[in-house]
């Protein structure tokens, strides 16, 4: 079968599962998330404002109507406006994904590096003290609490030594990712170096125990060949597939960093929409997050078969 | 969290007992076991009212710092900040529109005969009180308490439902499968996040609320592990040799097969005890943690988040020291535990 | 000092003037606020904070004094404040001339001057039936004709802002007049709150859908950038007309009204360039990036930081010693919690439930409230009505109904038979079923400190106490429909008269703005009454009686008025806290020179 067949196919299966995801969303929060039009009715409301207001938002229909405007709008990319603050929610994507970003593609880039760098290096050294106290002291940083992190190093380090700005955010991509950006960054990776580090180092001892890495030992290759030539490219596969598909979680899994340090990202954007009931922005954020989530499982679904000729595409 | 020893175990019999055997040497794995033990004897210890049982009784001034042996009349003088009441006049009367004023006469000799129980002030503060004045130390062992069994239930219920998804799915197989594939597909492509947000909205705040949030939207990974094994092993030839004895589906799913992948569901437990633990605190944040009469770890660190700047330390001390520990008890004994059970990747 | 700092500032600005040939150096303000806006037309929003930017854009067409307290009213946009004409049924409104609202493309190139129409314009617009607007009360059921109006574009599904309406004149293009269906004697103070202030409605329509980004306003700012919840950026507007501080009220033994005649009186206003206003939802980062001098002045430091800024009145050295001036008022708001009057357990008028509900609220340690969870910045309220408000008595004092006294509380609830029979440590009802009181509140921090104080006040004197802790729109839901037992609760002045705050036990508004569900014939009698009367020791004795009635039926327990610090760095001059207008920016000024010194340093 052929690469082409094989991603029409698998976008082919991606339906029913978005369909899934919107059933699922659409269910819970219609059912749970709580009625908009009392916030918007302010503070003396009374029940006929409350009607027309639930008129005006389309919640008095029924839910097989809502599910279908639902659905018309996901595929028309529409995704109307924002309730609570009349902004376009397309709008709030574009905006919201920007700063975000410039957050995560530096925590996976540099956390990555690092944790391949000390994996392959207490690999190396598996089993000696070095390797101990490295998996040690890795282990000790992901016990603390993400939280209790963010309070003491904001404190410490933004406002007591003043090394970093307390918080803050510009238009300047350049001063956000220099200036602003650090200390969110290293904070993060604090606490998600760890738990990479010993998968990562687990993906290369167990490479290190296959059988043509005892043969390319026995042919007499040095052990830095060894280690960088066959047992680093072959745990590649995992570590990217690892690395991929932690990346839509992320997406919206800082909202703490992003609460704390005033950084306008999808994730405190969407914890602010949940409990503020508006639909429209949790509902987009939701979908298309689960159809990046699936393209991104596709892409590394097509790259390893491209990194590993042996699968083939079935 | 002791292992039940597989009878059944046709391919390993004497797997656990190895791995027991290759732990014992293990010192870091000792002490860490070492640290749950005392951890969950405290927790039990808790549990009966034997320690901090009083852990919200007012025992000394607001932020009473920590001391061996407290002046509670200095402290409580140092309390008073803030803002002057204006000059009010004589308190108002009412009696002439009040329905209660025929019972005055009577109410005033009741309430004089009212005594109030009072709470003797603590002398031992190791870590201080918090601003209502509990005691921080029982506030943290009574905190231990509530989030060790929302780690250990909540991680529970998660290998619950991942193992029985996973069991049947790759059990299976065909439409079942593909069912149970659908799925966990929708539950990964949702944000976490959004997921405990809106589990949370659903049920009313409590202890077991919590649970079920973080044990329904975790199950995910152990489900994707017991399916593969179940893939794997429902092929195997003492699974067929069950089969020809006439065993029924359910027995060999669970009598047979489920022993022997049981080390890969330990190991993942107690990463979801972990995962359960941190993520409790990030719910208190969010403000849907425990309700207000218990106490966690979790509520005590989202109070903490206005006390750094004012330099009250103790509490972030006391609970996030703790539960580092803790953490980081179960983390060196699960990594033990997977290599002692896995011995292959220790070459 | 101050003298010296303000020789220092002339100096600064006679450089700064001198080298203005080449750049002149903007005036950028920096702030922050708690929570995050909502959008910047008029009359859709409620939120405080979007009503605070409006402040700064809109022209009401009265104001404040910036200085008086308590806030008196002043004319804005308009010749003179208007006299109740008719016994306060008739209000004439006569626009200055020359007003011109900030440059827009809906205006088509031109320059647009405000006329009456726009004042009738945005009153109409706050009655439109497809706004929805959350302050539509402030008109409802007033004005002569407005109420038929609305009724008729209803059925049309539209709303008519042509048809003219009997209570609506437009004598000549700048004298609006008004008149209503009955006395008012604080209708006036409808016209100084943004959510009336005159919009154009060419830009209304040309916005339809976004009117919220697009605010257009005659006021001293405009609206530059909006990144939503991010980031608001205000630039003088070229097209203001300009003012100067006018104060008579002044007090010059107040060194902050001293600072603010000295700073910037005379002066042309608005002073500051630019205004930047950032939405930070966490306390500790707002709170320690102003100590870090990266905001110049913090609005409303929370409670739990107070106590360290300001000990004992006296402001902390490390905070006096960089300069920072320290700002202490008392906010013309009230912290309640309500019952629900109609509810069989906690409601009702007669002395059983009268004595639930007074046993409860003496049971409740409102000390702790106040030491604890408000660090000592707050006062205790005595009566429904806060300081700074017209009709508030100082003398008032509700200690014997209010303050805590389990021993009262307790005696309370074993005379009208609430004991506990079955030895749970849990009184019952009279009829031996169970007693247990649901308490609504949201979750968030704030409100978890509330509701542990009362599990444990309740819990002390015998009663169960199940706290209901819920989403912001289910806890406004279940107020609204009336499905709660006690409940927390806020109200914030919108204009400083009592009345403001006793409509919310006013019988008739039950199912609106009466939450509580609170009807007691007597009471709405004296309201009624009082509605008539302008301000007077005759309407003072009202309220007063009306608050002597709240305190004998119990339908709140007052909670505290909060006391809040605002925070300036040195630099920043002219700087008050009007406790009803926020239009500050206006009359506020900045030393740029030792603005930027700071922040290099």
């Amino acid at each position: 079968m052929n690469i082409t067949s094989f991603i029409l196919r698998r976008l082919w299966q991606m339906l029913p599962t978005l369909f899934g995801v919107m059933l699922l969303v659409f269910l819970l929060f219609n059912w749970v998330g709580g009625d908009p039009a009392y916030i918007l009715a302010g503070k003396v409301s009374d029940p006929a404002l409350i009607a027309s207001i639930r008129k005006q938002l389309g919640v008095d229909q029924s839910y097989f109507v809502q599910f279908w405007i639902f659905t018309k709008q996901v595929f028309t990319f529409d995704l109307g406006r924002s309730w609570s603050t009349n902004e376009l929610v397309s709008h709030v994507l574009m905006t919201r994904v920007g700063p975000t970003l410039t957050l995560l593609v530096p925590v996976v880039l540099i956390e990555t590096i690092i944790a391949v760098g000390c994996a392959v290096l207490v690999a190396y050294v598996r089993g000696t003290l070095t390797d101990r106290i490295v998996m040690m002291s890795c282990t000790v940083a992901m016990s603390i609490s993400f939280l209790v992190y963010i309070i003491v190093f904001q404190w410490l380090f933004g406002f007591k030594l003043g090394w970093f700005p307390v918080q803050g955010w510009t238009d300047s991509f350049w001063k956000n990712l220099l200036y602003y950006a650090p200390l969110p960054v290293i904070l993060a990776i604090l606490v998600d170096v760890a738990p990479s580090l010993r998968l990562y180092r687990s993906f290369i001892l167990d490479e290190m125990s296959q059988d043509y890495v005892r043969t390319a030992r026995a042919k007499g290759l040095s052990e830095n060949r060894v280690m960088l030539k066959h047992v680093l490219r072959n745990a590649t596969i995992p570590i990217i597939t690892n690395v991929a598909a932690g990346l839509p979680a992320t997406l919206v899994g800082l909202f703490l960093l992003e609460f704390f340090f005033s950084i306008p990202g999808l994730g405190r954007e969407m914890v602010v929409a949940v409990s503020n009931s508006d639909f429209p922005v949790v509902k987009a954020i939701t979908v298309y997050l689960a159809v990046l989530t699936m393209v991104i499982n596709l892409l590394v679904d097509v790259m390893y078969r491209w990194l590993d000729p042996r699968v083939s595409f079935r | 969290m002791t292992p039940a020893v597989a009878t059944t175990s046709y391919e390993s019999p004497g797997m656990w007992v190895l791995a027991w055997r290759r732990l014992r040497d293990d010192t870091v794995a000792m002490i860490s076991l070492l640290v749950i033990i005392l951890f969950v004897l405290l927790m039990i210890a808790s549990r009966l009212g034997l320690v901090a049982s009083h852990w919200n009784a007012e025992v000394a001034p607001s932020y009473a710092p920590p001391a061996w042996h407290v002046d509670v009349a200095h402290h409580a003088a140092s309390n008073t900040v803030g803002i002057a009441d204006p000059q009010l006049g004589p308190p108002v009367d009412i009696s002439d529109i009040d329905p209660l004023a025929p019972r005055y006469a009577e109410l005033e000799a009741r309430a004089a005969k009212m005594r109030e129980h009072k709470i003797p002030p603590a002398t031992f503060l190791p870590f201080g009180a918090d601003k209502w004045g509990h005691d921080i130390l029982a506030k943290t062992i009574k905190g231990a308490e509530i989030s060790v069994s929302v780690g250990i239930l909540a991680a529970l219920l998660a290998v619950f439902v991942g193992t029985l998804f996973g069991a049947l799915a790759g059990y299976s197989g065909g439409a079942v499968d593909d069912a149970f594939e659908w799925f966990y597909n929708i539950f990964t492509s949702i944000p976490y996040i959004l997921l405990i947000l809106a589990v949370a909205a659903i049920f009313s705040r409590g202890f077991l609320t919590i649970v079920l949030i973080l044990g329904l939207t975790n199950w995910t990974t152990v489900y994707r592990l017991v399916r593969a094994e179940y893939l794997k092993h429902s092929e195997r030839e003492y699974v067929r040799a069950a089969e020809a004895l006439g065993a029924s589906h359910a027995a060999r799913m669970f009598r047979h097969i489920l022993p022997n992948i049981s080390h890969v569901i330990l190991v993942q437990y107690s990463r979801y005890v972990v995962d359960a633990i941190k993520a409790e605190v990030i719910l208190s944040f969010l403000g849907l943690g425990v309700p207000v009469d218990m106490v966690s770890w979790g509520t005590i660190l989202a109070e903490t988040q206005e006390e750094v700047v004012i330099g009250k330390w103790s509490q972030i001390i006391a609970a996030g020291g703790s539960m580092a520990i803790l953490v980081t008890a179960i983390s060196m004994l699960t990594d033990s535990l997977r290599d002692a059970l896995d011995p292959k990747l220790n070459d | 000092m101050t003298r010296n700092l303000i020789c220092k500032c002339c100096c600064v600005l006679l450089i700064l003037f001198a080298l203005s040939i080449q750049a002149a150096p903007l005036k950028v303000l920096r702030t922050s606020i708690i929570a995050a806006e909502s959008g910047f037309d008029p009359q859709r929003i409620s939120d405080l904070y979007s009503t605070d930017i409006c402040w700064q854009i809109f022209d009401t067409v009265l104001g404040y004094d910036y200085l008086a307290r308590p806030a008196k009213l002043i004319p804005n946009i308009v010749r003179e404040l208007p006299v109740a004409e008719d016994g306060g049924r008739v209000y004439t409104f006569r626009v200055i001339p020359g007003i011109y609202f900030a440059d827009d493309p809906a205006f088509k190139g031109k320059k647009r001057e405000l006329v009456a129409k726009d004042l009738e314009y945005s009153i109409r617009r706050l009655r439109d039936p497809a706004l929805n607007s959350p302050y539509s009360w402030l008109f409802e059921n007033k004005i002569v004709g407005l109420d038929d109006l609305v009724e008729a574009s209803k059925r049309k599904g539209k709303m008519d802002y042509d048809t003219p309406v009997k209570g609506l004149q437009l004598p000549d293009r700048y004298t609006l007049r008004i008149t209503l269906k009955s006395p008012d004697y604080n209708f006036l103070y409808a016209f100084a709150m943004p959510q009336s202030a005159p919009v154009a409605r060419e830009v209304i329509e040309a916005y339809a859908d976004d009117t919220m980004a697009h605010p257009v306003g005659t006021g001293p700012f405009k609206l530059a950038e909006w990144v939503r919840k991010s980031k608001i950026v205000l630039v003088r507007n070229p097209n203001f007309r300009g003012a100067v501080l006018d104060t008579r009220y002044a007090d010059m033994n107040n060194p902050w009204d001293r600072e603010v005649v000295k700073s910037i009186g005379g002066k042309k206003l608005p002073l500051l360039d630019r205004v930047e206003i950032y939405p930070i939802e966490e306390e500790q980062p707002r709170y320690l990036a102003f100590l870090n001098k990266e905001f110049d002045v913090m609005d409303t430091l929370n409670q739990i930081y107070a106590a360290q800024v300001m000990q004992h009145g006296v402001v902390a050295p490390n905070i006096a010693k960089q300069g920072i001036r320290v700002f202490q008022e008392v906010e013309p708001e009230i912290i309640f919690d309500e019952f629900n009057m109609e509810d069989p357990v906690v409601g009702g008028y007669d002395a059983q439930h009268v004595a639930l509900r007074r046993a409860i609220i003496m049971g409740h340690n409102r000390s702790q409230e106040a030491q604890v969870i408000f660090r000592n910045f707050a006062l205790l309220e005595q009566s429904p009505i806060p300081p700074g408000v017209v009709g508030y008595d100082p003398t008032f004092n509700a200690s014997s109904q209010q303050d805590y006294n389990p021993e009262r509380a307790k005696a309370l609830l074993d005379m009208f038979g609430y004991i506990d029979r079955d030895g749970d440590g849990y009184r019952e009802q009279p009829d031996g079923s169970p007693l247990v009181i649901t308490y609504l509140n949201r979750t968030s921090l704030q409100y978890t400190k509330q509701a542990e104080l009362w599990t444990k006040s309740m819990k002390d004197i015998g009663i169960k106490l199940v706290n209901r802790q819920v989403q912001f729109t289910d806890m406004l839901r279940d107020e609204q429909a009336g499905k709660f037992m006690l409940a927390v609760s806020t109200w914030i002045a919108d204009y400083p008269d009592a009345q403001n705050f006793l409509q919310l036990l006013y019988g008739p508004n039950t199912g609106s703005a009466n939450r509580t569900r609170f009807k007691l014939p007597a009471y709405d009698r004296l309201y009624e009454e009082a509605l008539k009367l302008p301000d007077s020791p005759e309407r003072n004795r009202l309220y007063r009686e009306m608050c002597r009635l709240v305190l004998a039926y119990a339908p709140w327990r007052f909670g505290v008025h909060r006391a809040y610090l605002h925070l300036v760095q040195p630099w920043v001059h002219g700087f008050d806290r009007n406790p009803i207008s926020h239009d500050q920016y206006l009359y506020m000024d900045i030393d740029v020179a030792a603005q930027q010194a700071a922040i290099k340093h």
